[in-house]
């Protein structure tokens, strides 16, 4: 039996999505008066199983020859929102959104971490045993 | 992935914003500045209104390559200012026979600002500045929060 389980991997690859999504979130908010910028998003790469299965394979016929692989093992991906136009100046930031989003994402990063550290204390709890 | 990035991303976005607020504050200072550059042959030309441009930080095409490389996470960059552009409107003309300024028909050139462009620009500016001084507080907790771990 592993003494770590999936559950530490399973949080760990969610910490970086949230992580992540705080990033494009904060992009977004900071371009929110940049003309032409399109708003990014991040999503759950099962959501886009068919995409990665479908991805080009190249032949590489030297080593030197840049990788072309579009699937890198990450959960996630950012993904850019660019059939919309939300303002004057092609920029289709929606602040309301970002702004919600950005409460989402903080309150959930929280609860990650704390079912990490509940893990974490059940371990030792564990190890102590019990007392 | 640095964990400062979104920090970085909301700085240069304050920044931004905040140069912004300058260049409206300048603008309405310079409302009625009739003298604020001279001509070759020594006339004087009106204040015209400045405008700032942005654009996404981070649009070299290294930075290009890298994204669809795939070698880089598409991660927070920030916004900066590329250019302080002079408004190329005409300026208006007032009747005021006795300024100094005034041409043969009595008419004199004013800056062609706005007030009340300005005004919205302004209010544009300082909402967005709030907006990333939010991002940048929930960033922080976050980072903190993530500190906590194991703990």
């Amino acid at each position: 039996m592993k003494l770590f389980g999936s559950t530490f991997q399973v949080l760990e690859n969610s910490m970086n999505y949230a992580s992540q999504k705080n990033q494009t979130i904060t992009n977004n908010i900071a371009n929110v008066d940049t003309p032409n910028f399109k708003s990014k998003d991040v999503v759950f790469k099962d959501v886009l199983a068919n995409e990665v299965n479908n991805s080009l394979e190249t032949k590489r016929t030297n080593e030197k020859h840049i990788p072309f692989s579009s699937y890198r093992g990450k959960s996630y991906k950012v993904v850019t929102n660019s059939n919309t136009t939300y303002n004057h100046n092609g920029n289709n930031v929606d602040m309301d959104k970002e702004m919600s989003d950005l409460a989402k994402n903080q309150i959930y990063y929280q609860a990650l971490v704390d079912r990490l550290n509940g893990k974490f204390r059940s371990l030792q709890s564990v190890l102590k045993g019990g007392q | 992935m640095g964990i400062f990035n979104s920090l970085n991303a909301s700085a240069s976005a304050l920044t931004a914003q905040r140069l912004r607020m300058d260049v409206v504050s300048s603008n309405l200072a310079n409302a009625e500045t009739t003298r604020a550059s001279q001509t070759e042959d020594g006339q004087w030309q009106p204040y015209r209104r400045k405008t700032v441009t942005f654009q996404p930080n981070g649009q070299s095409f290294q930075s290009h390559l890298q994204t669809a490389m795939g070698s880089s996470t598409d991660s927070a960059q920030g916004v900066e200012v590329t250019d302080i552009k002079e408004d190329p409107e005409p300026f208006n003309m007032m009747y005021n026979p006795n300024h100094p300024d005034a041409n043969d028909d009595g008419y004199v050139a004013m800056p062609n600002v706005d007030p009340l462009k300005e005004m919205v620009d302004l209010m544009s500016a300082t909402r967005s500045y709030e907006a990333n001084v939010t991002a940048m507080n929930a960033n922080k907790s976050m980072l903190m929060k993530a500190l906590e771990i194991g703990r």
